[in-house]
């Protein structure tokens, strides 16, 4: 196990350099030059060019061969690319172009906001679709399980940004029962010691800060969790009803066992393990994709940040929010694999 | 008891039965199912409606502009205020949002259709190929084209240092010759060392006109790429370089990628379409090369390669025909969430440039004005993103009961 561990930990070191690569070489691909984005149009080029000089964008971006030919090792790998990987290396992501702020810790801030949100929406998803699912496949072809399908098909055709802002429009604009958009209202004190507001605030002790910061959350978490919650709902129907064709099924059935205990003995243990799939895999692209239910909502997390940053030029903010993402999301699919062998016994990884 | 006759078995009624086709059974059990018969319905109201109104209503949207109308609300008969009807109501310049929503169909679906066509030509041929040469031996005409082609690109990197171009011919060349010479010292250590020392020559030898340092770089790379030639690669290699390649594009959250595209390609609708496509390619490549790499298993494939078919009959003959089910399901159901992308990045104003009529730009142009309560600017081409996403959701899945009766629950 720690070999199979440690094995795919390795085979992801490829994937993590092509992925700073690649972001590394869309940003300089992308039209437009960082220094004049901070200095404006009509800036002076000397200022200009100081500034580029500052930033390191006058160096070649992967190796200097003019170096080279002078003899210059050290000359030939001082390039952009390398030195980004340098800092990175040292836990440097270097600072925001236009906001000066180091990206470390304005990840710090924006991350927590990020997890809350998706994890808020996650178990919300879990909460609804899997039981959703389990009775669909138990009353099989009943009306609840027309329901229940025809639901879910509408849940992952939904436009989430449009849900959102109907829910703006049915619940803050018309009924006043959520806030529009923040985690949390400026009237509010809180002392910030995790940066997740929730538990912020329970450990402060502060009931009323836990009220408003759940009606913040309620109707983002509810947008991002529509598709997610569809998407489980069928995979646990799916699932059940597979493993319900099963002979230890029939075999339990055949024992006189009640239907509940067969049902949730025997079929949903093993019903389960593709469900947890689907949540893992889910839970990364939540963590990824909230990029749509945070600019609507206004909220501060990882994904407004990258898409204002990419809009903006802001190339270091680029590379450490998109990294950031990009390696979540592949560290939580190796999670996903892992879990397999603690679930299910017949799985074992050399 | 007396034996029955033919007559009493109905013996005539299965002898006459008409002979059914695969594809034949297939529809026959799609047009069978509601819901996949609601999702065709709903599929073919909006295409025809986008196709129809693109030929035959006529609509300039850079001259739909009349201030007088701004933002009412729907309405089906003239009233005092408003003497023309507008089901949908009006938009902030005043714009019928019924029109523009039909209007809109057109350019929203095209976005999706050709988005899938691109990712499913492309991650399909992509998969096609990594599956296929995953499992089979590859022949020496494809050697020659894999260790050529990765001597042109790992050429490429020593010839951009030297500044000489032809070294990446070199190196490509040197493929060529090893996949000649395969036999040439096979399994002796010796003949790494004679490929390093070729490409060591190679790589340093006309980099000593630009100066010492570069050839000495230049031989150091060559040797490498020249060790790497000498090896006995094959197909999996093959194959992993392009699954590599598509955990890559995978391992970034599609939005942020097609954001980045489009950023990369400055906004519109055409590059709206590449972007989408793109992230995509990923998905269609793993789908194609999981689907043949069960395929190729089957009996009739060792059956072929024993008759003597070639490597492309093989592939275009007996492998695509038999992967087709999955795959028509995915590009249904990529259809759907090509179409909520598009909407996406039209609302993030990334997609189609006003006053263009598109639905997710409708709603990004539109959504400011919710405050003020005129809901039916998005509620509208917001529901016709749901319908129409929805519709393709039934048929892909319709699609996937009627073609794979195995997947049936």
């Amino acid at each position: 196990m720690t070999r199979y561990i440690v094995r795919r930990l390795i085979s992801l070191i490829p994937t993590v350099l092509g992925v700073t690569i690649v972001i590394f070489m869309f940003l300089r691909l992308i039209p437009g030059d960082p220094a004049v984005a901070m200095l404006g149009e009509h800036a002076a080029r000397e200022n200009v060019e100081r500034i580029r000089e500052q930033l390191g964008l006058n160096r070649p971006l992967f190796l200097d061969r003019d170096a080279l030919e002078q003899g210059d090792i050290k000359g030939f790998f001082d390039s952009q690319y390398i030195r980004y990987l340098g800092r990175l290396a040292r836990g440097n992501m270097g600072a925001s172009i236009h906001r000066r702020i180091p990206i470390a810790e304005e990840l710090k801030l924006r991350f927590p906001a990020t997890v809350e949100l998706a994890l808020f929406s996650m178990t919300i998803a879990v909460l609804v679709g899997v039981p959703a699912g389990i009775v669909s496949a138990a009353r099989r072809n009943s009306l609840l399980d027309g329901f229940s399908m025809i639901g879910s098909l509408i849940g992952v055709s939904m436009p989430i940004f449009w849900l959102g802002l109907m829910e703006i429009m049915l619940f803050a604009v018309m009924l006043h029962w959520f806030p529009i958009g923040g985690r949390l209202d400026h009237a509010i004190e809180l002392e910030v010691v995790t940066n997740f507001v929730l538990i912020d605030s329970i450990l402060a002790g502060n009931g009323a800060a836990l009220v408003d910061g759940l009606k913040h959350l309620a109707m983002p978490a509810l947008a991002l969790a529509t598709i997610p919650m569809a998407i489980i709902a069928r995979m646990t129907r799916a699932s059940v009803l597979d493993v319900l064709q099963e002979d230890y099924i029939r075999t339990a059935h055949a024992k006189g066992l009640r239907e509940r205990v067969v049902l949730f003995r025997h079929a949903l243990k093993n019903a389960f393990l593709p469900v947890i799939t689907i949540i893992g895999l889910q839970t990364g692209t939540l963590l990824a994709g909230a990029i749509l239910t945070e600019t609507i909502f206004a909220w501060p997390g990882i994904g407004k940040w990258a898409y204002d940053a990419i809009l903006g030029r802001d190339y270091p903010v680029v590379q450490g929010g998109t990294l950031l993402i990009a390696i979540v999301f592949v560290f939580v699919n190796l999670l996903v694999d892992l879990s397999y062998a603690f679930l299910d016994p017949r799985i074992h990884y050399e | 008891m007396a034996e029955p006759t033919s007559k009493e078995i109905g013996l005539a009624d299965f002898a006459v039965r008409e002979h059914r086709s695969l594809w034949g059974d297939a529809w026959r059990r799609l047009i069978s199912s509601n819901t996949a018969r609601l999702g065709m319905g709903i599929v073919v109201l909006f295409l025809l409606s986008a196709v129809l109104s693109h030929l035959f209503w006529e609509y300039d949207p850079k001259t739909d502009l009349d201030y007088s109308l701004k933002l009412k609300p729907p309405n089906l008969f003239p009233t005092e205020e408003v003497a023309s009807i507008h089901p949908f109501g009006t938009d902030k310049l005043g714009r019928d949002i019924f029109r523009r929503v039909v209007h809109g169909g057109w350019n929203s679906l095209r976005v999706g259709i050709v988005a899938v066509g691109i990712s499913l030509t492309i991650g399909g041929l992509l998969g096609l190929l990594a599956g296929f040469y995953e499992s089979m031996p590859l022949a020496r005409i494809e050697r020659f084209f894999l260790l050529g082609g990765i001597g042109l690109c790992l050429g490429g990197l020593s010839a951009w240092i030297a500044g000489q171009a032809f070294q990446a011919l070199l190196f490509c060349a040197l493929g060529v010759a090893a996949t000649f010479l395969e036999n040439l010292l096979a399994e002796k250590p010796t003949r790494p060392l004679l490929f390093a020392g070729l490409g060591l020559l190679l790589g340093g030898g006309p980099a000593l006109l630009v100066s010492p340092y570069t050839a000495a770089t230049g031989a150091v790379l060559g040797a490498i790429i020249g060790g790497i030639l000498a090896l006995p690669l094959g197909g999996p290699l093959f194959s992993n370089i392009i699954m590599r390649v598509m955990d890559i594009i995978l391992a970034f959250p599609s939005i942020l990628l097609a954001i980045a595209i489009v950023a990369f390609l400055g906004p519109g609708l055409d590059r709206a379409m590449i972007a989408i496509g793109f992230v995509g390619i990923p998905v269609y490549a793993r789908l194609v090369r999981s689907t043949l790499l069960s395929v190729i298993q089957q009996e009739y494939i060792l059956a072929a390669q024993s008759v003597g078919a070639g490597h492309g009959r093989i592939l275009f003959r007996h492998i695509v025909p038999n992967s087709l089910s999955p795959v028509i399901v995915q590009a249904t159901m990529g259809l759907a969430s090509a179409i909520l992308w598009a909407g996406a990045l039209g609302f993030l104003g990334l997609g189609a440039i006003p006053p263009e009529p598109e639905w997710g730009a409708m709603l990004g142009d539109s959504y400011r004005f919710l405050t003020s309560g005129a809901w039916w600017a998005v509620l509208f081409p917001g529901l016709a993103i749901m319908l129409s996403v929805l519709g393709f959701n039934l048929l892909g899945d319709g699609l996937r009961d009627a073609l794979d009766p195995r997947l049936r629950l």
